[in-house]
Protein backbone atom coordinates (compact mmCIF):
# COMPACT_ATOMS: atom_id res chain seq x y z
CA UNK A 1 0.00 0.00 0.00
CA UNK A 2 2.89 2.71 0.36
CA UNK A 3 3.52 1.69 -3.35
CA UNK A 4 0.63 3.40 -3.83
CA UNK A 5 1.64 6.81 -2.40
CA UNK A 6 -1.07 6.64 0.36
CA UNK A 7 -0.03 8.26 3.35
CA UNK A 8 2.17 6.27 6.14
CA UNK A 9 -0.02 7.72 8.64
CA UNK A 10 -3.19 6.39 6.94
CA UNK A 11 -2.39 3.37 6.25
CA UNK A 12 -1.42 2.54 9.73
CA UNK A 13 -4.70 4.12 11.21
CA UNK A 14 -6.43 1.63 8.14
CA UNK A 15 -4.74 -1.14 9.56
CA UNK A 16 -6.10 -0.76 13.15
CA UNK A 17 -9.55 -0.18 11.92
CA UNK A 18 -9.87 -3.15 10.47
CA UNK A 19 -10.79 -6.18 12.75
CA UNK A 20 -8.57 -9.04 11.31
CA UNK A 21 -10.06 -11.63 14.03
CA UNK A 22 -13.40 -10.55 13.32
CA UNK A 23 -13.39 -11.54 9.61
CA UNK A 24 -15.36 -14.85 8.99
CA UNK A 25 -12.67 -17.87 8.71
CA UNK A 26 -13.44 -18.91 4.72
CA UNK A 27 -13.85 -15.74 2.60
CA UNK A 28 -11.36 -14.77 0.74
CA UNK A 29 -9.60 -12.45 3.12
CA UNK A 30 -7.94 -9.97 0.53
CA UNK A 31 -11.47 -9.07 -0.90
CA UNK A 32 -12.30 -8.73 2.84
CA UNK A 33 -9.47 -6.64 3.49
CA UNK A 34 -10.05 -4.61 0.06
CA UNK A 35 -13.55 -4.02 0.63
CA UNK A 36 -13.13 -2.73 4.21
CA UNK A 37 -10.06 -0.44 3.22
CA UNK A 38 -12.53 0.95 0.31
CA UNK A 39 -14.73 2.03 2.99
CA UNK A 40 -12.71 3.68 5.11
CA UNK A 41 -11.08 5.46 2.22
CA UNK A 42 -15.16 6.62 1.07
CA UNK A 43 -15.08 8.06 5.03
CA UNK A 44 -11.54 9.35 4.22
CA UNK A 45 -12.33 11.74 1.33
CA UNK A 46 -15.84 13.01 2.74
CA UNK A 47 -15.41 15.32 5.51
CA UNK A 48 -18.96 14.92 6.82
CA UNK A 49 -19.64 19.10 5.53
CA UNK A 50 -21.88 19.35 2.68
CA UNK A 51 -20.92 20.62 -0.61
CA UNK A 52 -20.96 24.30 -1.45
CA UNK A 53 -23.83 24.46 -3.78
CA UNK A 54 -24.92 27.66 -5.77
CA UNK A 55 -27.37 29.68 -5.92
CA UNK A 56 -29.69 30.28 -8.85
CA UNK A 57 -30.55 33.86 -9.71
CA UNK A 58 -28.46 35.82 -7.89
CA UNK A 59 -24.05 36.34 -8.24
CA UNK A 60 -21.81 33.35 -7.08
CA UNK A 61 -17.82 33.55 -7.08
CA UNK A 62 -15.61 31.01 -7.11
CA UNK A 63 -12.21 31.58 -6.97
CA UNK A 64 -9.76 28.63 -8.02
CA UNK A 65 -6.62 28.09 -6.18
CA UNK A 66 -3.54 25.48 -6.18
CA UNK A 67 -0.47 24.60 -7.07
CA UNK A 68 1.50 25.79 -10.23
CA UNK A 69 0.23 23.05 -12.96
CA UNK A 70 -2.14 21.57 -11.68
CA UNK A 71 -4.93 22.04 -14.32
CA UNK A 72 -6.73 25.57 -12.35
CA UNK A 73 -7.26 27.17 -15.88
CA UNK A 74 -8.36 24.06 -17.70
CA UNK A 75 -10.50 23.19 -14.57
CA UNK A 76 -12.19 26.75 -14.97
CA UNK A 77 -13.44 26.34 -18.35
CA UNK A 78 -15.05 22.76 -17.24
CA UNK A 79 -16.59 24.12 -14.53
CA UNK A 80 -17.84 26.81 -16.28
CA UNK A 81 -18.94 25.00 -19.52
CA UNK A 82 -20.74 21.94 -17.17
CA UNK A 83 -22.77 25.21 -15.39
CA UNK A 84 -23.60 26.70 -18.58
CA UNK A 85 -24.91 23.95 -20.58
CA UNK A 86 -26.96 22.69 -17.33
CA UNK A 87 -28.43 26.54 -18.11
CA UNK A 88 -26.30 29.10 -15.64
CA UNK A 89 -25.49 32.18 -16.85
CA UNK A 90 -21.41 31.59 -16.43
CA UNK A 91 -18.38 33.40 -16.81
CA UNK A 92 -14.37 33.51 -16.43
CA UNK A 93 -11.92 35.99 -15.09
CA UNK A 94 -7.98 35.50 -15.90
CA UNK A 95 -6.27 36.74 -12.99
CA UNK A 96 -3.15 35.13 -13.48
CA UNK A 97 -0.95 37.99 -14.60
CA UNK A 98 2.21 35.68 -13.95
CA UNK A 99 2.36 32.75 -16.34
CA UNK A 100 3.24 33.62 -20.02
CA UNK A 101 0.66 33.16 -22.86
CA UNK A 102 -2.18 32.76 -18.96
CA UNK A 103 -4.69 35.36 -20.14
CA UNK A 104 -4.11 33.80 -24.06
CA UNK A 105 -4.81 30.62 -22.52
CA UNK A 106 -7.89 31.29 -20.54
CA UNK A 107 -9.03 33.26 -23.79
CA UNK A 108 -8.92 30.61 -25.86
CA UNK A 109 -10.72 28.08 -23.84
CA UNK A 110 -13.50 30.57 -23.23
CA UNK A 111 -14.10 31.31 -26.91
CA UNK A 112 -14.19 27.49 -27.85
CA UNK A 113 -16.69 27.02 -25.58
CA UNK A 114 -18.64 30.33 -26.05
CA UNK A 115 -18.13 31.39 -22.61
CA UNK A 116 -17.82 35.21 -21.97
CA UNK A 117 -14.75 36.31 -19.97
CA UNK A 118 -12.63 39.16 -18.51
CA UNK A 119 -8.85 39.18 -18.63
CA UNK A 120 -6.11 41.96 -19.76
CA UNK A 121 -2.77 41.87 -21.67
CA UNK A 122 -1.55 45.04 -19.45
CA UNK A 123 -2.13 45.26 -15.68
CA UNK A 124 -0.01 43.60 -13.80
CA UNK A 125 -2.05 43.60 -10.44
CA UNK A 126 -3.78 40.01 -10.50
CA UNK A 127 -6.00 41.81 -7.56
CA UNK A 128 -7.13 44.70 -9.28
CA UNK A 129 -7.95 42.14 -12.65
CA UNK A 130 -10.22 39.85 -10.39
CA UNK A 131 -11.47 43.01 -8.80
CA UNK A 132 -13.08 44.80 -11.87
CA UNK A 133 -14.16 41.70 -13.24
CA UNK A 134 -15.79 40.49 -10.33
CA UNK A 135 -18.02 43.98 -10.25
CA UNK A 136 -18.43 44.04 -14.21
CA UNK A 137 -20.05 40.20 -14.10
CA UNK A 138 -21.75 41.21 -11.16
CA UNK A 139 -24.04 44.19 -12.39
CA UNK A 140 -23.98 42.57 -15.51
CA UNK A 141 -26.01 39.27 -13.38
CA UNK A 142 -24.18 37.27 -14.13
CA UNK A 143 -24.88 33.33 -12.05
CA UNK A 144 -21.18 31.76 -11.71
CA UNK A 145 -18.53 33.75 -11.68
CA UNK A 146 -14.94 32.06 -12.18
CA UNK A 147 -12.12 33.65 -10.82
CA UNK A 148 -9.00 31.37 -12.25
CA UNK A 149 -5.32 32.60 -10.47
CA UNK A 150 -1.58 32.08 -10.87
CA UNK A 151 -0.09 28.81 -9.42
CA UNK A 152 1.39 28.86 -6.04
CA UNK A 153 3.68 26.97 -3.28
CA UNK A 154 3.57 27.63 0.43
CA UNK A 155 7.31 28.37 0.50
CA UNK A 156 6.76 31.58 -1.23
CA UNK A 157 5.12 33.63 0.95
CA UNK A 158 4.88 36.75 -1.54
CA UNK A 159 2.43 34.33 -3.48
CA UNK A 160 0.36 33.04 -0.78
CA UNK A 161 -0.28 37.12 0.35
CA UNK A 162 -1.16 37.59 -2.87
CA UNK A 163 -3.51 35.06 -2.89
CA UNK A 164 -5.39 36.57 0.29
CA UNK A 165 -5.19 39.75 -1.18
CA UNK A 166 -7.28 38.81 -4.19
CA UNK A 167 -9.65 36.47 -1.59
CA UNK A 168 -10.48 39.63 0.12
CA UNK A 169 -11.28 41.94 -2.21
CA UNK A 170 -13.54 39.51 -3.80
CA UNK A 171 -14.73 38.04 -1.21
CA UNK A 172 -15.21 34.61 -3.24
CA UNK A 173 -18.66 32.20 -2.39
CA UNK A 174 -16.16 29.32 -2.92
CA UNK A 175 -12.91 28.99 -2.86
CA UNK A 176 -12.21 25.63 -4.95
CA UNK A 177 -8.29 23.94 -4.81
CA UNK A 178 -7.22 22.14 -7.71
CA UNK A 179 -4.95 19.03 -7.01
CA UNK A 180 -3.24 16.92 -9.81
CA UNK A 181 -4.08 13.17 -8.64
CA UNK A 182 -0.51 12.19 -9.55
CA UNK A 183 0.51 14.65 -6.55
CA UNK A 184 2.77 12.68 -4.18
CA UNK A 185 2.40 12.57 -0.15
CA UNK A 186 4.34 15.93 0.20
CA UNK A 187 0.86 18.12 -1.33
CA UNK A 188 -0.13 16.73 1.98
CA UNK A 189 1.31 20.27 3.81
CA UNK A 190 0.73 21.91 0.50
CA UNK A 191 -2.67 21.93 0.42
CA UNK A 192 -3.08 22.45 4.46
CA UNK A 193 -0.94 25.42 4.11
CA UNK A 194 -3.76 26.44 1.50
CA UNK A 195 -7.07 25.96 3.55
CA UNK A 196 -4.98 27.74 6.61
CA UNK A 197 -4.16 30.98 4.21
CA UNK A 198 -7.96 30.99 2.24
CA UNK A 199 -11.18 29.50 3.39
CA UNK A 200 -11.23 26.29 0.71
CA UNK A 201 -14.23 24.94 0.44
CA UNK A 202 -14.34 22.05 -1.89
CA UNK A 203 -11.65 20.13 -4.25
CA UNK A 204 -11.37 19.43 -7.85
CA UNK A 205 -9.17 16.20 -8.06
CA UNK A 206 -7.39 16.17 -11.72
CA UNK A 207 -5.51 14.40 -14.36
CA UNK A 208 -7.49 11.10 -12.80
CA UNK A 209 -6.76 9.69 -16.44
CA UNK A 210 -3.20 9.50 -16.02
CA UNK A 211 -1.87 5.90 -14.28
CA UNK A 212 -2.07 7.55 -10.23
CA UNK A 213 -5.10 6.23 -8.91
CA UNK A 214 -4.97 9.22 -6.37
CA UNK A 215 -3.69 7.47 -3.50
CA UNK A 216 -0.79 10.75 -2.69
CA UNK A 217 -4.00 12.90 -3.21
CA UNK A 218 -6.09 10.92 -0.81
CA UNK A 219 -4.04 12.25 2.14
CA UNK A 220 -4.24 15.86 0.68
CA UNK A 221 -7.55 15.67 0.24
CA UNK A 222 -7.91 14.75 4.00
CA UNK A 223 -5.83 17.33 5.01
CA UNK A 224 -8.44 19.79 2.87
CA UNK A 225 -11.35 19.00 5.27
CA UNK A 226 -13.13 19.94 1.96
CA UNK A 227 -15.55 17.35 -0.15
CA UNK A 228 -14.31 16.91 -3.80
CA UNK A 229 -16.45 17.73 -6.00
CA UNK A 230 -15.62 17.19 -9.15
CA UNK A 231 -13.06 15.25 -11.18
CA UNK A 232 -10.73 15.90 -14.22
CA UNK A 233 -10.06 12.56 -16.33
CA UNK A 234 -8.76 14.52 -19.77
CA UNK A 235 -7.36 17.61 -21.52
CA UNK A 236 -10.91 18.05 -23.25
CA UNK A 237 -13.79 20.22 -22.27
CA UNK A 238 -15.98 17.48 -21.31
CA UNK A 239 -13.49 14.49 -19.64
CA UNK A 240 -14.93 16.10 -16.43
CA UNK A 241 -17.41 14.27 -13.83
CA UNK A 242 -19.22 15.06 -10.72
CA UNK A 243 -17.53 13.41 -7.97
CA UNK A 244 -20.18 10.69 -6.54
CA UNK A 245 -18.35 9.53 -2.99
CA UNK A 246 -16.26 7.41 -4.94
CA UNK A 247 -14.77 7.48 -8.49
CA UNK A 248 -14.27 3.99 -9.86
CA UNK A 249 -10.99 3.33 -10.60
CA UNK A 250 -9.91 6.03 -7.89
CA UNK A 251 -9.45 3.90 -5.04
CA UNK A 252 -10.32 0.08 -6.14
CA UNK A 253 -7.60 0.37 -8.83
CA UNK A 254 -4.95 1.72 -6.42
CA UNK A 255 -5.87 -0.56 -4.01
CA UNK A 256 -5.42 -3.45 -6.14
CA UNK A 257 -2.40 -2.65 -7.33
CA UNK A 258 -1.09 -1.92 -4.24
CA UNK A 259 -2.25 -4.78 -2.77
CA UNK A 260 -0.84 -7.40 -5.42
CA UNK A 261 2.89 -5.91 -5.33
CA UNK A 262 3.25 -5.90 -1.38
CA UNK A 263 0.59 -7.39 0.83
CA UNK A 264 -0.44 -5.20 3.65
CA UNK B 1 18.47 8.88 12.10
CA UNK B 2 22.14 7.24 13.24
CA UNK B 3 20.58 7.49 16.88
CA UNK B 4 19.18 3.90 16.04
CA UNK B 5 22.87 2.59 15.69
CA UNK B 6 23.87 3.52 19.10
CA UNK B 7 23.70 -0.02 20.07
CA UNK B 8 26.15 -1.12 17.94
CA UNK B 9 28.93 0.50 20.22
CA UNK B 10 31.13 -1.93 21.92
CA UNK B 11 34.43 -3.54 21.69
CA UNK B 12 33.33 -6.70 19.51
CA UNK B 13 33.50 -7.22 15.68
CA UNK B 14 29.95 -6.38 14.11
CA UNK B 15 28.33 -9.54 12.33
CA UNK B 16 25.59 -9.72 9.76
CA UNK B 17 23.59 -10.61 12.46
CA UNK B 18 24.29 -7.57 14.68
CA UNK B 19 23.54 -5.34 11.89
CA UNK B 20 20.55 -6.59 10.34
CA UNK B 21 17.63 -5.36 12.97
CA UNK B 22 19.39 -1.72 12.70
CA UNK B 23 19.27 -1.72 8.64
CA UNK B 24 15.91 -3.16 8.61
CA UNK B 25 15.14 0.03 10.66
CA UNK B 26 17.10 2.49 8.59
CA UNK B 27 15.43 0.94 5.24
CA UNK B 28 11.65 1.87 7.05
CA UNK B 29 13.17 5.17 7.91
CA UNK B 30 14.50 5.85 4.35
CA UNK B 31 10.64 4.51 2.77
CA UNK B 32 9.39 6.93 5.07
CA UNK B 33 11.08 9.90 3.52
CA UNK B 34 9.64 9.33 0.50
CA UNK B 35 12.72 6.80 -1.36
CA UNK B 36 11.71 4.16 -3.17
CA UNK B 37 12.42 0.55 -1.42
CA UNK B 38 14.53 -0.81 -3.59
CA UNK B 39 16.70 2.09 -3.89
CA UNK B 40 16.17 2.02 0.36
CA UNK B 41 17.21 -1.83 0.23
CA UNK B 42 20.69 -0.89 -2.07
CA UNK B 43 21.71 2.51 0.49
CA UNK B 44 21.34 -0.25 3.01
CA UNK B 45 23.27 -3.07 1.62
CA UNK B 46 25.76 -0.56 0.88
CA UNK B 47 25.81 0.82 4.83
CA UNK B 48 26.08 -2.64 5.46
CA UNK B 49 29.19 -3.50 3.65
CA UNK B 50 31.11 -0.67 5.31
CA UNK B 51 30.14 -1.94 8.76
CA UNK B 52 30.15 -5.91 8.63
CA UNK B 53 33.46 -7.12 10.37
CA UNK B 54 34.55 -3.45 11.66
CA UNK B 55 34.85 -2.95 15.25
CA UNK B 56 33.31 0.62 16.24
CA UNK B 57 34.49 1.69 19.54
CA UNK B 58 32.40 4.33 19.88
CA UNK B 59 29.34 6.36 18.24
CA UNK B 60 30.92 8.97 16.72
CA UNK B 61 32.92 6.39 14.55
CA UNK B 62 30.01 4.70 13.73
CA UNK B 63 27.97 7.41 13.11
CA UNK B 64 30.54 8.57 10.75
CA UNK B 65 31.43 5.37 8.98
CA UNK B 66 27.45 5.53 8.13
CA UNK B 67 26.95 8.71 7.32
CA UNK B 68 30.65 7.84 4.86
CA UNK B 69 28.86 5.07 3.14
CA UNK B 70 25.75 6.74 2.97
CA UNK B 71 26.68 9.90 1.38
CA UNK B 72 29.36 7.29 -0.77
CA UNK B 73 26.53 5.62 -2.50
CA UNK B 74 24.09 8.96 -3.03
CA UNK B 75 26.50 9.83 -4.86
CA UNK B 76 27.11 6.78 -6.84
CA UNK B 77 23.38 6.80 -7.78
CA UNK B 78 23.23 10.76 -8.73
CA UNK B 79 26.17 10.57 -10.60
CA UNK B 80 25.45 9.58 -14.63
CA UNK B 81 26.52 7.46 -16.47
CA UNK B 82 26.89 9.05 -19.13
CA UNK B 83 28.09 12.46 -19.80
CA UNK B 84 25.43 15.60 -21.21
CA UNK B 85 27.56 18.63 -22.13
CA UNK B 86 25.19 21.06 -24.07
CA UNK B 87 27.34 23.47 -24.84
CA UNK B 88 30.45 21.20 -25.90
CA UNK B 89 28.07 18.88 -28.29
CA UNK B 90 26.37 22.30 -29.28
CA UNK B 91 29.49 23.93 -30.14
CA UNK B 92 30.21 20.87 -31.80
CA UNK B 93 27.25 20.67 -33.99
CA UNK B 94 28.14 24.17 -34.89
CA UNK B 95 30.89 23.63 -36.38
CA UNK B 96 29.65 20.88 -38.28
CA UNK B 97 26.65 23.41 -39.35
CA UNK B 98 24.10 22.02 -38.26
CA UNK B 99 21.59 22.85 -35.63
CA UNK B 100 22.10 21.04 -32.73
CA UNK B 101 18.48 19.82 -31.51
CA UNK B 102 17.00 19.03 -27.87
CA UNK B 103 13.09 17.96 -27.72
CA UNK B 104 11.68 18.65 -23.76
CA UNK B 105 8.76 15.72 -22.95
CA UNK B 106 7.07 14.86 -20.14
CA UNK B 107 3.22 14.33 -18.71
CA UNK B 108 1.06 17.72 -18.44
CA UNK B 109 1.64 20.61 -16.51
CA UNK B 110 5.22 19.90 -15.03
CA UNK B 111 7.05 22.58 -16.50
CA UNK B 112 8.61 21.67 -19.76
CA UNK B 113 7.96 25.04 -21.53
CA UNK B 114 9.31 26.96 -18.54
CA UNK B 115 12.14 24.72 -18.44
CA UNK B 116 12.82 25.00 -22.21
CA UNK B 117 12.97 28.97 -21.81
CA UNK B 118 15.27 28.42 -18.64
CA UNK B 119 17.85 26.63 -21.18
CA UNK B 120 17.41 28.96 -24.02
CA UNK B 121 18.76 31.74 -21.28
CA UNK B 122 21.71 30.16 -20.41
CA UNK B 123 21.89 29.27 -24.34
CA UNK B 124 22.23 32.58 -25.02
CA UNK B 125 24.08 34.17 -22.04
CA UNK B 126 26.82 31.52 -23.87
CA UNK B 127 26.55 33.06 -27.31
CA UNK B 128 24.37 30.67 -29.00
CA UNK B 129 21.27 31.35 -31.55
CA UNK B 130 18.28 30.04 -30.54
CA UNK B 131 14.99 28.68 -32.76
CA UNK B 132 12.26 27.68 -30.51
CA UNK B 133 9.72 25.22 -32.22
CA UNK B 134 6.08 25.36 -30.88
CA UNK B 135 5.22 21.70 -31.27
CA UNK B 136 2.70 21.92 -28.54
CA UNK B 137 -0.32 22.41 -31.18
CA UNK B 138 -3.06 21.68 -28.92
CA UNK B 139 -3.17 23.12 -25.63
CA UNK B 140 -4.73 26.60 -25.53
CA UNK B 141 -2.15 29.54 -24.89
CA UNK B 142 0.83 27.39 -25.72
CA UNK B 143 1.79 29.23 -28.97
CA UNK B 144 1.57 32.25 -26.76
CA UNK B 145 3.32 31.31 -23.96
CA UNK B 146 6.64 30.34 -26.10
CA UNK B 147 6.15 34.04 -27.83
CA UNK B 148 5.86 35.64 -24.51
CA UNK B 149 9.10 33.58 -23.45
CA UNK B 150 11.01 34.75 -26.91
CA UNK B 151 10.02 38.35 -26.40
CA UNK B 152 11.34 38.39 -22.91
CA UNK B 153 14.58 36.48 -23.62
CA UNK B 154 15.45 39.01 -26.59
CA UNK B 155 14.68 42.11 -24.52
CA UNK B 156 17.37 40.64 -22.19
CA UNK B 157 19.82 40.32 -25.21
CA UNK B 158 18.46 42.85 -28.23
CA UNK B 159 20.36 42.69 -31.03
CA UNK B 160 23.14 45.62 -29.93
CA UNK B 161 24.89 43.29 -27.60
CA UNK B 162 24.97 40.20 -30.44
CA UNK B 163 26.50 42.10 -33.44
CA UNK B 164 22.62 43.37 -34.34
CA UNK B 165 21.91 39.30 -34.92
CA UNK B 166 18.38 38.31 -33.21
CA UNK B 167 19.26 35.81 -30.30
CA UNK B 168 16.14 34.24 -29.98
CA UNK B 169 13.22 33.19 -32.68
CA UNK B 170 10.18 31.29 -32.22
CA UNK B 171 8.75 28.81 -35.11
CA UNK B 172 5.17 28.19 -34.96
CA UNK B 173 2.56 27.15 -36.98
CA UNK B 174 -0.87 27.39 -34.92
CA UNK B 175 -2.60 24.84 -33.19
CA UNK B 176 -3.96 21.58 -34.67
CA UNK B 177 -0.96 20.59 -36.77
CA UNK B 178 1.27 17.86 -36.81
CA UNK B 179 4.01 18.52 -34.07
CA UNK B 180 6.52 15.83 -35.96
CA UNK B 181 6.08 18.19 -39.08
CA UNK B 182 6.32 21.48 -37.59
CA UNK B 183 10.10 20.32 -35.48
CA UNK B 184 11.04 18.91 -39.05
CA UNK B 185 10.11 22.39 -40.94
CA UNK B 186 11.72 24.48 -37.84
CA UNK B 187 15.05 22.18 -38.20
CA UNK B 188 15.73 22.52 -41.43
CA UNK B 189 14.93 26.26 -41.55
CA UNK B 190 17.27 26.52 -38.38
CA UNK B 191 19.61 25.32 -40.74
CA UNK B 192 19.13 27.45 -43.20
CA UNK B 193 19.27 30.63 -41.33
CA UNK B 194 22.41 29.25 -39.50
CA UNK B 195 21.05 29.20 -35.97
CA UNK B 196 22.96 27.47 -33.55
CA UNK B 197 20.08 25.32 -31.55
CA UNK B 198 16.43 23.81 -31.94
CA UNK B 199 14.17 23.75 -28.71
CA UNK B 200 10.96 21.54 -29.63
CA UNK B 201 8.66 21.82 -27.01
CA UNK B 202 5.81 18.95 -27.55
CA UNK B 203 2.42 19.15 -25.82
CA UNK B 204 1.88 17.09 -21.73
CA UNK B 205 0.19 14.00 -22.11
CA UNK B 206 -0.09 11.26 -20.10
CA UNK B 207 2.34 7.78 -20.17
CA UNK B 208 -0.70 5.69 -20.34
CA UNK B 209 -2.25 7.97 -23.36
CA UNK B 210 -0.97 5.56 -26.14
CA UNK B 211 -2.53 7.34 -29.56
CA UNK B 212 -0.22 10.48 -27.83
CA UNK B 213 2.84 8.23 -26.91
CA UNK B 214 3.04 6.86 -30.55
CA UNK B 215 2.97 10.81 -31.41
CA UNK B 216 6.03 11.29 -29.89
CA UNK B 217 7.89 8.37 -30.06
CA UNK B 218 6.97 9.73 -33.84
CA UNK B 219 8.51 13.08 -33.71
CA UNK B 220 11.69 11.70 -32.11
CA UNK B 221 12.21 9.27 -34.64
CA UNK B 222 11.72 11.14 -37.61
CA UNK B 223 13.65 14.13 -36.25
CA UNK B 224 16.67 12.37 -34.24
CA UNK B 225 17.41 15.17 -31.81
CA UNK B 226 20.61 15.17 -30.72
CA UNK B 227 19.11 15.03 -26.75
CA UNK B 228 15.61 14.15 -25.48
CA UNK B 229 14.65 15.25 -22.00
CA UNK B 230 12.73 14.03 -19.85
CA UNK B 231 11.01 17.06 -17.35
CA UNK B 232 9.53 15.78 -14.17
CA UNK B 233 8.17 17.16 -10.99
CA UNK B 234 9.70 16.73 -8.07
CA UNK B 235 6.03 16.64 -5.97
CA UNK B 236 4.78 13.58 -7.27
CA UNK B 237 6.98 11.40 -5.72
CA UNK B 238 6.83 8.02 -6.30
CA UNK B 239 4.82 8.10 -9.50
CA UNK B 240 7.59 10.11 -11.15
CA UNK B 241 9.43 6.54 -12.34
CA UNK B 242 6.77 5.00 -13.55
CA UNK B 243 6.31 8.17 -15.48
CA UNK B 244 10.02 7.93 -16.78
CA UNK B 245 9.64 4.05 -17.47
CA UNK B 246 6.78 4.38 -19.11
CA UNK B 247 7.95 7.13 -21.52
CA UNK B 248 11.49 5.63 -22.26
CA UNK B 249 9.43 2.43 -22.89
CA UNK B 250 7.01 4.20 -25.01
CA UNK B 251 9.50 5.13 -27.39
CA UNK B 252 11.24 2.12 -27.99
CA UNK B 253 8.17 0.26 -28.51
CA UNK B 254 6.89 2.29 -31.22
CA UNK B 255 9.82 3.72 -32.81
CA UNK B 256 9.98 0.26 -34.95
CA UNK B 257 14.08 0.70 -34.95
CA UNK B 258 16.68 -1.74 -32.87
CA UNK B 259 18.25 1.12 -31.71
CA UNK B 260 15.60 3.75 -30.59
CA UNK B 261 16.51 7.28 -29.79
CA UNK B 262 15.20 6.84 -25.59
CA UNK B 263 15.80 9.39 -22.76
CA UNK B 264 19.14 11.05 -22.32
CA UNK B 265 18.58 13.42 -19.35
CA UNK B 266 15.92 14.41 -17.02
CA UNK B 267 15.13 18.03 -15.43
CA UNK B 268 13.54 17.61 -12.56
CA UNK B 269 11.33 20.99 -11.62
CA UNK B 270 9.69 22.70 -8.80
CA UNK B 271 12.22 21.59 -6.58
CA UNK B 272 11.24 24.82 -4.31
CA UNK B 273 8.06 23.37 -3.68
CA UNK B 274 9.27 20.49 -1.49
CA UNK B 275 10.77 20.52 1.71
CA UNK B 276 11.64 16.48 1.76
CA UNK B 277 14.24 16.27 -1.15
CA UNK B 278 15.15 12.43 -1.03
CA UNK B 279 13.07 11.77 -4.76
CA UNK B 280 15.99 12.63 -6.30
CA UNK B 281 17.89 9.13 -5.94
CA UNK B 282 14.91 6.63 -7.15
CA UNK B 283 14.55 9.10 -10.26
CA UNK B 284 18.20 8.61 -11.52
CA UNK B 285 18.07 4.95 -10.36
CA UNK B 286 15.99 4.42 -12.41
CA UNK B 287 16.67 5.82 -15.16
CA UNK B 288 20.26 5.14 -15.20
CA UNK B 289 20.82 7.95 -17.24
CA UNK B 290 22.50 12.04 -17.01
N1 LIG C 1 -4.49 14.38 -18.92
C1 LIG C 1 -5.03 15.42 -18.27
N2 LIG C 1 -4.45 16.63 -18.38
C2 LIG C 1 -5.01 17.67 -17.73
C3 LIG C 1 -6.18 17.55 -16.94
N3 LIG C 1 -6.48 18.77 -16.44
C4 LIG C 1 -5.52 19.61 -16.90
N4 LIG C 1 -4.63 18.96 -17.69
C5 LIG C 1 -3.42 19.47 -18.38
O1 LIG C 1 -2.49 19.87 -17.39
C6 LIG C 1 -1.69 20.92 -17.90
C7 LIG C 1 -1.74 22.09 -16.93
O2 LIG C 1 -3.06 22.59 -16.88
P1 LIG C 1 -3.40 24.12 -16.58
O3 LIG C 1 -4.88 24.25 -16.59
O4 LIG C 1 -2.61 25.00 -17.45
O5 LIG C 1 -2.86 24.21 -15.09
P2 LIG C 1 -2.84 25.49 -14.13
O6 LIG C 1 -3.07 24.98 -12.76
O7 LIG C 1 -3.76 26.54 -14.64
O8 LIG C 1 -1.33 25.95 -14.31
P3 LIG C 1 -0.69 27.34 -13.79
O9 LIG C 1 -1.66 28.41 -14.11
O10 LIG C 1 0.59 27.45 -14.55
O11 LIG C 1 -0.47 27.15 -12.33
C8 LIG C 1 -2.24 21.24 -19.27
O12 LIG C 1 -1.44 20.55 -20.21
C9 LIG C 1 -3.63 20.68 -19.23
O13 LIG C 1 -4.09 20.34 -20.52
C10 LIG C 1 -6.79 16.23 -16.82
O14 LIG C 1 -7.79 16.01 -16.14
N5 LIG C 1 -6.16 15.21 -17.52
N1 LIG D 1 7.46 26.61 -8.33
C1 LIG D 1 7.84 26.23 -9.56
N2 LIG D 1 6.98 26.33 -10.57
C2 LIG D 1 7.38 25.94 -11.80
C3 LIG D 1 8.67 25.44 -12.06
N3 LIG D 1 8.76 25.13 -13.39
C4 LIG D 1 7.56 25.44 -13.93
N4 LIG D 1 6.72 25.93 -12.97
C5 LIG D 1 5.32 26.38 -13.13
O1 LIG D 1 4.52 25.27 -13.47
C6 LIG D 1 3.44 25.66 -14.32
C7 LIG D 1 3.44 24.83 -15.56
O2 LIG D 1 4.64 25.09 -16.30
P1 LIG D 1 4.75 24.87 -17.87
O3 LIG D 1 6.17 25.15 -18.26
O4 LIG D 1 3.69 25.57 -18.59
O5 LIG D 1 4.51 23.29 -17.91
P2 LIG D 1 4.38 22.35 -19.18
O6 LIG D 1 4.97 21.04 -18.80
O7 LIG D 1 4.92 23.01 -20.39
O8 LIG D 1 2.79 22.22 -19.28
P3 LIG D 1 1.90 21.65 -20.49
O9 LIG D 1 2.57 22.13 -21.72
O10 LIG D 1 0.56 22.21 -20.25
O11 LIG D 1 1.94 20.17 -20.33
C8 LIG D 1 3.66 27.15 -14.57
O12 LIG D 1 2.87 27.88 -13.67
C9 LIG D 1 5.13 27.36 -14.28
O13 LIG D 1 5.37 28.68 -13.86
C10 LIG D 1 9.58 25.33 -10.95
O14 LIG D 1 10.73 24.87 -11.05
N5 LIG D 1 9.10 25.75 -9.73
MG1 LIG E 1 -3.39 28.55 -15.08
MG1 LIG F 1 4.07 23.42 -22.24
Amino acid sequence: MVLADLGRKITSALRSIIDFDEMAGGLNKRRMIQSSVYKELVKLVDPGVKAWQPTKGRNNVIMFVGLQGSGKTTTCTKLAYYYQKKGWRTCLICADTFRAGAFDQLKQNATKARIPFYGSYTEIDPVEIAKEGVDKFKSENFEIIIVDTSGRHKQEDSLFEEMLQVYNNIMPDNVIFVMDASIGQACEAQSKAFKEKVDVGSVIITKLDGHAKGGGALSAVAATKSPVIFIGTGEHIDDFEPFKNMIPGFSSDFLTKGGEQESM
Amino acid sequence: MFGMFKNLVGSKMLSHEDLQPVLEKMKEHLVSKNVASDIAQKLCDSVAVKLEGKTLGTFSSISTTVKTALNESCLQILRPRRRVDILRDAMEAKQNRRPYCITFCGVNGVGKSTNLAKICFWLVENGFRVMIAACDTFRAGAVEQLRTHTRKLNALHPPEKHAGQQMVQLYEKGYGKDAAGIAMEAINFARDCHIDVVLVDTAGRMQDNEPLMRALAKLIKVNQPDLVLFVGEALVGNEAVDQLTKFNQALADHSNMTNPRLIDGIILSKFDTIDDKTLLLKFKLKSGSG
